[in-house]
Protein backbone atom coordinates (compact mmCIF):
# COMPACT_ATOMS: atom_id res chain seq x y z
CA UNK A 1 0.00 0.00 0.00
CA UNK A 2 2.93 2.30 0.54
CA UNK A 3 3.40 2.97 -3.17
CA UNK A 4 0.03 4.70 -3.60
CA UNK A 5 0.35 8.14 -5.02
CA UNK A 6 -0.13 10.78 -2.35
CA UNK A 7 -1.38 14.01 -3.87
CA UNK A 8 0.38 17.03 -2.38
CA UNK A 9 -1.75 19.18 -0.08
CA UNK A 10 -1.10 22.22 -2.28
CA UNK A 11 -2.77 20.50 -5.26
CA UNK A 12 -5.96 19.87 -3.28
CA UNK A 13 -6.12 23.45 -2.10
CA UNK A 14 -5.53 24.86 -5.60
CA UNK A 15 -8.23 22.58 -7.06
CA UNK A 16 -10.75 23.54 -4.38
CA UNK A 17 -9.99 27.24 -4.90
CA UNK A 18 -10.45 26.82 -8.67
CA UNK A 19 -13.78 25.05 -8.10
CA UNK A 20 -15.05 27.86 -5.89
CA UNK A 21 -13.81 30.48 -8.36
CA UNK A 22 -15.52 28.71 -11.29
CA UNK A 23 -18.77 28.49 -9.28
CA UNK A 24 -18.64 32.27 -8.96
CA UNK A 25 -17.91 32.61 -12.68
CA UNK A 26 -20.86 30.44 -13.64
CA UNK A 27 -23.25 32.53 -11.50
CA UNK A 28 -21.84 35.79 -12.86
CA UNK A 29 -22.01 34.67 -16.49
CA UNK A 30 -25.64 33.57 -16.06
CA UNK A 31 -26.59 37.23 -15.57
CA UNK A 32 -24.91 38.20 -18.85
CA UNK A 33 -27.24 37.73 -21.78
CA UNK A 34 -25.45 35.60 -24.35
CA UNK A 35 -28.60 34.25 -25.93
CA UNK A 36 -28.38 30.55 -26.72
CA UNK A 37 -24.69 30.61 -25.75
CA UNK A 38 -25.60 30.90 -22.05
CA UNK A 39 -26.32 27.19 -21.69
CA UNK A 40 -23.18 26.32 -23.66
CA UNK A 41 -20.96 28.41 -21.39
CA UNK A 42 -22.70 27.06 -18.26
CA UNK A 43 -22.18 23.46 -19.36
CA UNK A 44 -18.58 24.17 -20.39
CA UNK A 45 -17.76 25.60 -16.96
CA UNK A 46 -19.58 22.70 -15.26
CA UNK A 47 -17.58 20.20 -17.31
CA UNK A 48 -14.28 21.86 -16.41
CA UNK A 49 -15.32 21.70 -12.73
CA UNK A 50 -16.42 18.07 -13.06
CA UNK A 51 -13.09 17.17 -14.70
CA UNK A 52 -11.16 18.79 -11.86
CA UNK A 53 -13.19 16.78 -9.34
CA UNK A 54 -12.81 13.52 -11.27
CA UNK A 55 -9.10 13.80 -12.05
CA UNK A 56 -7.83 15.25 -8.78
CA UNK A 57 -10.30 14.55 -5.98
CA UNK A 58 -11.26 11.13 -7.34
CA UNK A 59 -7.60 10.44 -8.18
CA UNK A 60 -8.34 9.36 -11.77
CA UNK A 61 -5.22 11.17 -12.98
CA UNK A 62 -2.94 8.79 -11.06
CA UNK A 63 -5.15 5.69 -11.21
CA UNK A 64 -4.86 2.76 -13.52
CA UNK A 65 -6.55 3.92 -16.75
CA UNK A 66 -9.16 1.16 -16.56
CA UNK A 67 -11.01 3.26 -13.97
CA UNK A 68 -11.05 6.28 -16.26
CA UNK A 69 -12.25 4.03 -19.08
CA UNK A 70 -15.14 2.85 -16.93
CA UNK A 71 -16.12 6.43 -16.14
CA UNK A 72 -15.88 7.58 -19.76
CA UNK A 73 -18.00 4.61 -20.82
CA UNK A 74 -20.80 5.80 -18.56
CA UNK A 75 -20.64 9.20 -20.29
CA UNK A 76 -20.61 7.52 -23.69
CA UNK A 77 -23.76 5.54 -22.83
CA UNK A 78 -25.34 8.76 -21.61
CA UNK A 79 -24.53 10.31 -25.00
CA UNK A 80 -26.20 7.43 -26.84
CA UNK A 81 -29.21 7.66 -24.51
CA UNK A 82 -29.64 11.40 -25.18
CA UNK A 83 -29.07 11.16 -28.94
CA UNK A 84 -31.53 8.38 -29.61
CA UNK A 85 -34.19 9.93 -27.37
CA UNK A 86 -33.86 13.33 -29.05
CA UNK A 87 -34.10 11.69 -32.50
CA UNK A 88 -37.64 10.85 -31.43
CA UNK A 89 -38.75 13.85 -29.38
CA UNK A 90 -37.25 16.57 -31.57
CA UNK A 91 -38.82 15.39 -34.81
CA UNK A 92 -42.31 14.34 -33.77
CA UNK A 93 -44.99 15.21 -36.28
CA UNK A 94 -42.51 16.27 -38.96
CA UNK A 95 -43.98 13.81 -41.43
CA UNK A 96 -47.46 15.40 -41.06
CA UNK A 97 -49.05 11.96 -40.80
CA UNK A 98 -50.67 12.97 -37.54
CA UNK A 99 -50.53 16.71 -36.89
CA UNK A 100 -51.67 16.28 -33.27
CA UNK A 101 -48.39 14.62 -32.39
CA UNK A 102 -46.48 17.84 -32.93
CA UNK A 103 -46.23 19.94 -29.77
CA UNK A 104 -48.46 17.49 -27.94
CA UNK A 105 -48.52 19.18 -24.56
CA UNK A 106 -47.91 22.79 -25.32
CA UNK A 107 -51.17 24.03 -23.84
CA UNK A 108 -51.78 24.78 -20.22
CA UNK A 109 -52.48 21.53 -18.40
CA UNK A 110 -56.17 21.02 -17.59
CA UNK A 111 -55.76 20.82 -13.83
CA UNK A 112 -54.74 24.48 -13.68
CA UNK A 113 -58.35 25.45 -14.32
CA UNK A 114 -59.63 23.62 -11.26
CA UNK A 115 -56.83 24.53 -8.85
CA UNK A 116 -57.47 26.45 -5.67
CA UNK A 117 -55.38 29.53 -6.36
CA UNK A 118 -52.69 30.68 -3.92
CA UNK A 119 -50.54 33.78 -3.86
CA UNK A 120 -46.78 34.03 -3.25
CA UNK A 121 -47.31 33.46 0.48
CA UNK A 122 -49.37 30.35 -0.02
CA UNK A 123 -52.63 32.08 0.95
CA UNK A 124 -55.66 31.20 -1.13
CA UNK A 125 -56.86 33.85 -3.52
CA UNK A 126 -60.17 34.00 -5.36
CA UNK A 127 -59.81 34.76 -9.04
CA UNK A 128 -63.49 35.57 -9.44
CA UNK A 129 -63.96 37.67 -6.33
CA UNK A 130 -66.80 39.64 -7.99
CA UNK A 131 -69.36 36.87 -8.08
CA UNK A 132 -68.45 35.56 -4.56
CA UNK A 133 -68.07 32.14 -6.02
CA UNK A 134 -66.36 29.68 -3.67
CA UNK A 135 -64.33 26.99 -5.37
CA UNK A 136 -64.22 24.00 -3.09
CA UNK A 137 -62.38 21.50 -5.22
CA UNK A 138 -61.62 18.07 -3.94
CA UNK A 139 -58.62 16.30 -5.40
CA UNK B 1 -5.53 -19.36 5.06
CA UNK B 2 -2.78 -21.94 4.99
CA UNK B 3 -1.22 -20.49 1.86
CA UNK B 4 -0.61 -17.19 3.61
CA UNK B 5 2.39 -16.72 5.75
CA UNK B 6 1.84 -15.35 9.21
CA UNK B 7 3.05 -11.83 8.44
CA UNK B 8 0.42 -11.12 5.76
CA UNK B 9 -1.78 -8.18 6.83
CA UNK B 10 -4.97 -9.13 8.65
CA UNK B 11 -7.14 -7.05 6.30
CA UNK B 12 -5.96 -9.10 3.31
CA UNK B 13 -8.70 -11.50 2.20
CA UNK B 14 -7.50 -14.98 1.44
CA UNK B 15 -8.80 -14.87 -2.14
CA UNK B 16 -6.45 -12.04 -3.13
CA UNK B 17 -2.80 -12.57 -3.96
CA UNK B 18 -1.67 -9.39 -2.23
CA UNK B 19 -2.92 -6.11 -0.82
CA UNK B 20 -2.34 -4.20 -4.04
CA UNK B 21 -4.49 -6.60 -6.02
CA UNK B 22 -7.18 -6.34 -3.35
CA UNK B 23 -7.05 -2.53 -3.41
CA UNK B 24 -7.15 -2.30 -7.21
CA UNK B 25 -10.05 -4.75 -7.40
CA UNK B 26 -12.05 -2.76 -4.87
CA UNK B 27 -11.42 0.43 -6.75
CA UNK B 28 -12.39 -1.01 -10.11
CA UNK B 29 -15.62 -2.37 -8.59
CA UNK B 30 -16.29 1.06 -7.11
CA UNK B 31 -15.97 2.62 -10.56
CA UNK B 32 -18.35 0.02 -11.95
CA UNK B 33 -20.81 1.18 -9.29
CA UNK B 34 -20.16 4.82 -10.24
CA UNK B 35 -21.05 3.88 -13.83
CA UNK B 36 -24.44 2.59 -12.69
CA UNK B 37 -24.91 5.75 -10.64
CA UNK B 38 -24.19 7.96 -13.64
CA UNK B 39 -26.68 5.96 -15.69
CA UNK B 40 -29.31 6.29 -12.95
CA UNK B 41 -29.03 10.04 -13.14
CA UNK B 42 -28.68 9.89 -16.94
CA UNK B 43 -32.37 9.01 -17.29
CA UNK B 44 -33.33 12.08 -15.30
CA UNK B 45 -30.94 14.30 -17.26
CA UNK B 46 -32.54 13.02 -20.47
CA UNK B 47 -35.98 13.93 -19.08
CA UNK B 48 -34.61 17.39 -18.30
CA UNK B 49 -33.17 17.83 -21.81
CA UNK B 50 -36.34 16.64 -23.57
CA UNK B 51 -38.72 18.82 -21.55
CA UNK B 52 -36.45 21.85 -21.68
CA UNK B 53 -36.29 21.58 -25.46
CA UNK B 54 -40.10 21.33 -25.55
CA UNK B 55 -40.69 24.21 -23.10
CA UNK B 56 -37.69 26.59 -23.27
CA UNK B 57 -39.69 29.61 -22.05
CA UNK B 58 -41.40 27.77 -19.20
CA UNK B 59 -38.01 26.65 -17.82
CA UNK B 60 -36.78 30.24 -17.84
CA UNK B 61 -39.95 31.47 -16.07
CA UNK B 62 -40.13 28.67 -13.53
CA UNK B 63 -36.46 28.76 -12.57
CA UNK B 64 -36.95 32.32 -11.32
CA UNK B 65 -38.94 30.80 -8.46
CA UNK B 66 -35.75 29.12 -7.18
CA UNK B 67 -33.39 30.92 -4.81
CA UNK B 68 -29.98 31.36 -6.49
CA UNK B 69 -28.34 32.37 -3.20
CA UNK B 70 -29.35 29.13 -1.51
CA UNK B 71 -28.21 27.19 -4.55
CA UNK B 72 -24.83 28.94 -4.59
CA UNK B 73 -24.47 28.44 -0.84
CA UNK B 74 -25.09 24.72 -1.31
CA UNK B 75 -22.53 24.63 -4.13
CA UNK B 76 -19.91 26.20 -1.88
CA UNK B 77 -20.81 23.89 1.02
CA UNK B 78 -20.58 20.79 -1.17
CA UNK B 79 -17.28 21.76 -2.83
CA UNK B 80 -15.79 22.46 0.60
CA UNK B 81 -17.02 19.11 1.86
CA UNK B 82 -15.38 17.47 -1.14
CA UNK B 83 -12.11 19.18 -0.20
CA UNK B 84 -12.34 18.02 3.43
CA UNK B 85 -13.11 14.48 2.26
CA UNK B 86 -10.03 14.52 0.00
CA UNK B 87 -7.97 15.89 2.89
CA UNK B 88 -9.25 13.13 5.20
CA UNK B 89 -7.82 10.58 2.76
CA UNK B 90 -4.62 12.61 2.41
CA UNK B 91 -4.23 12.65 6.19
CA UNK B 92 -4.80 8.91 6.60
CA UNK B 93 -2.27 8.27 3.81
CA UNK B 94 0.20 10.22 5.95
CA UNK B 95 -0.97 8.16 8.93
CA UNK B 96 -2.30 11.29 10.66
CA UNK B 97 -5.39 9.72 12.23
CA UNK B 98 -6.32 12.77 14.28
CA UNK B 99 -6.40 15.14 11.29
CA UNK B 100 -8.24 12.54 9.23
CA UNK B 101 -10.90 12.25 11.94
CA UNK B 102 -11.23 16.03 12.08
CA UNK B 103 -11.66 16.26 8.31
CA UNK B 104 -14.27 13.49 8.30
CA UNK B 105 -16.26 15.28 10.97
CA UNK B 106 -16.01 18.51 8.95
CA UNK B 107 -17.29 16.66 5.87
CA UNK B 108 -20.19 15.30 7.90
CA UNK B 109 -21.05 18.77 9.19
CA UNK B 110 -20.94 20.27 5.69
CA UNK B 111 -23.19 17.48 4.41
CA UNK B 112 -25.61 18.29 7.21
CA UNK B 113 -25.51 21.99 6.23
CA UNK B 114 -26.30 21.04 2.64
CA UNK B 115 -29.38 19.09 3.68
CA UNK B 116 -30.37 21.88 6.06
CA UNK B 117 -30.33 24.48 3.27
CA UNK B 118 -32.17 22.02 1.01
CA UNK B 119 -34.77 21.56 3.75
CA UNK B 120 -35.33 25.34 3.90
CA UNK B 121 -35.79 25.42 0.12
CA UNK B 122 -38.14 22.45 0.07
CA UNK B 123 -40.26 23.63 2.99
CA UNK B 124 -40.76 27.02 1.33
CA UNK B 125 -41.83 25.32 -1.89
CA UNK B 126 -44.23 23.03 -0.04
CA UNK B 127 -45.70 26.05 1.70
CA UNK B 128 -46.45 28.00 -1.48
CA UNK B 129 -47.37 24.97 -3.59
CA UNK B 130 -44.48 24.97 -6.06
CA UNK B 131 -44.79 21.22 -6.24
CA UNK B 132 -44.50 18.46 -8.82
CA UNK B 133 -47.29 17.39 -11.13
CA UNK B 134 -50.86 17.77 -9.99
CA UNK B 135 -49.78 18.93 -6.51
CA UNK B 136 -48.67 22.22 -8.03
CA UNK B 137 -50.85 25.08 -6.84
CA UNK B 138 -48.71 28.23 -6.94
CA UNK B 139 -50.40 31.00 -8.87
CA UNK B 140 -48.38 33.99 -7.55
CA UNK B 141 -48.17 37.39 -9.26
CA UNK B 142 -46.10 35.96 -12.11
CA UNK B 143 -47.88 34.39 -15.05
CA UNK B 144 -45.84 31.19 -14.84
CA UNK B 145 -48.95 29.05 -14.46
CA UNK B 146 -49.88 29.79 -18.05
CA UNK B 147 -47.30 27.33 -19.36
CA UNK B 148 -47.08 24.24 -17.17
CA UNK B 149 -44.48 25.03 -14.50
CA UNK B 150 -45.50 21.83 -12.69
CA UNK B 151 -43.31 19.93 -15.18
CA UNK B 152 -40.26 21.96 -14.15
CA UNK B 153 -40.96 21.23 -10.51
CA UNK B 154 -41.50 17.52 -11.18
CA UNK B 155 -38.01 17.32 -12.67
CA UNK B 156 -36.54 19.64 -10.05
CA UNK B 157 -37.87 17.63 -7.11
CA UNK B 158 -36.96 14.23 -8.51
CA UNK B 159 -33.41 15.22 -9.49
CA UNK B 160 -32.55 17.22 -6.38
CA UNK B 161 -34.46 14.68 -4.26
CA UNK B 162 -32.45 11.74 -5.56
CA UNK B 163 -29.30 13.81 -5.14
CA UNK B 164 -30.34 14.68 -1.58
CA UNK B 165 -30.90 10.99 -0.89
CA UNK B 166 -27.32 10.39 -2.01
CA UNK B 167 -26.12 13.09 0.38
CA UNK B 168 -28.04 11.41 3.20
CA UNK B 169 -26.59 7.99 2.36
CA UNK B 170 -23.14 9.59 2.11
CA UNK B 171 -23.61 11.03 5.59
CA UNK B 172 -24.34 7.56 6.93
CA UNK B 173 -21.21 6.18 5.26
CA UNK B 174 -19.08 9.06 6.56
CA UNK B 175 -20.46 8.52 10.06
CA UNK B 176 -19.31 4.92 9.81
CA UNK B 177 -15.87 6.11 8.60
CA UNK B 178 -15.62 8.42 11.60
CA UNK B 179 -16.32 5.44 13.86
CA UNK B 180 -13.80 3.20 12.05
CA UNK B 181 -11.09 5.86 12.09
CA UNK B 182 -11.75 6.62 15.75
CA UNK B 183 -11.45 2.92 16.56
CA UNK B 184 -8.12 2.85 14.75
CA UNK B 185 -9.26 0.34 12.12
CA UNK B 186 -7.94 2.49 9.27
CA UNK B 187 -4.35 3.51 8.69
CA UNK B 188 -1.95 4.33 5.87
CA UNK B 189 -1.61 0.56 5.40
CA UNK B 190 -5.34 0.04 4.92
CA UNK B 191 -7.74 2.87 4.08
CA UNK B 192 -9.67 1.27 1.21
CA UNK B 193 -13.14 2.06 2.67
CA UNK B 194 -12.25 5.73 3.01
CA UNK B 195 -10.96 5.92 -0.55
CA UNK B 196 -14.14 4.27 -1.90
CA UNK B 197 -16.54 6.38 0.14
CA UNK B 198 -14.46 9.37 -0.96
CA UNK B 199 -15.12 8.50 -4.60
CA UNK B 200 -18.83 8.20 -3.85
CA UNK B 201 -18.84 11.54 -2.07
CA UNK B 202 -17.05 13.28 -4.96
CA UNK B 203 -19.63 11.82 -7.35
CA UNK B 204 -22.35 13.48 -5.27
CA UNK B 205 -20.43 16.76 -5.65
CA UNK B 206 -19.96 16.14 -9.37
CA UNK B 207 -23.68 15.68 -9.98
CA UNK B 208 -24.52 18.83 -8.04
CA UNK B 209 -22.01 20.73 -10.23
CA UNK B 210 -24.40 20.03 -13.13
CA UNK B 211 -27.67 20.38 -11.22
CA UNK B 212 -26.80 23.87 -9.98
CA UNK B 213 -26.50 25.64 -13.36
CA UNK B 214 -29.25 23.52 -14.93
CA UNK B 215 -31.87 24.54 -12.36
CA UNK B 216 -30.77 27.79 -10.76
CA UNK B 217 -28.95 29.60 -13.55
CA UNK B 218 -31.11 29.28 -16.67
CA UNK B 219 -31.07 32.23 -19.04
Amino acid sequence: MSEHHITPLRTYLIIAASLLFLSGVTVWVSYVDLGPLNIVVAMLVATVKASLVAFFFMHLLWDDKKNLTMFLMSLMFFGIFVTITLLDTEFRGDLDLNPEVKDPINKRAAFYDTLPLTDSHGHPVDEHSDDHHEDKDHH
Amino acid sequence: MSNHNSDSPKHLKHYFANVDQQYETSKFAMWAFILTEVLTFAGLFVAYIVFRSWYPDMFVDAHKLLDVNKGLMNTIVLITSSLTMALAIWAIQKNNRKLSLLMLIATFVFAFCFLGIKFLEYSHKFEVGQLPGEYYSYMGPEVVHLNNPHIFFSIYFIMTGLHGLHVAIGMGLIAWLIYATYKGNLSSEYYTPMEMIGIFWHLVDLIWIYLFPLFYLIG
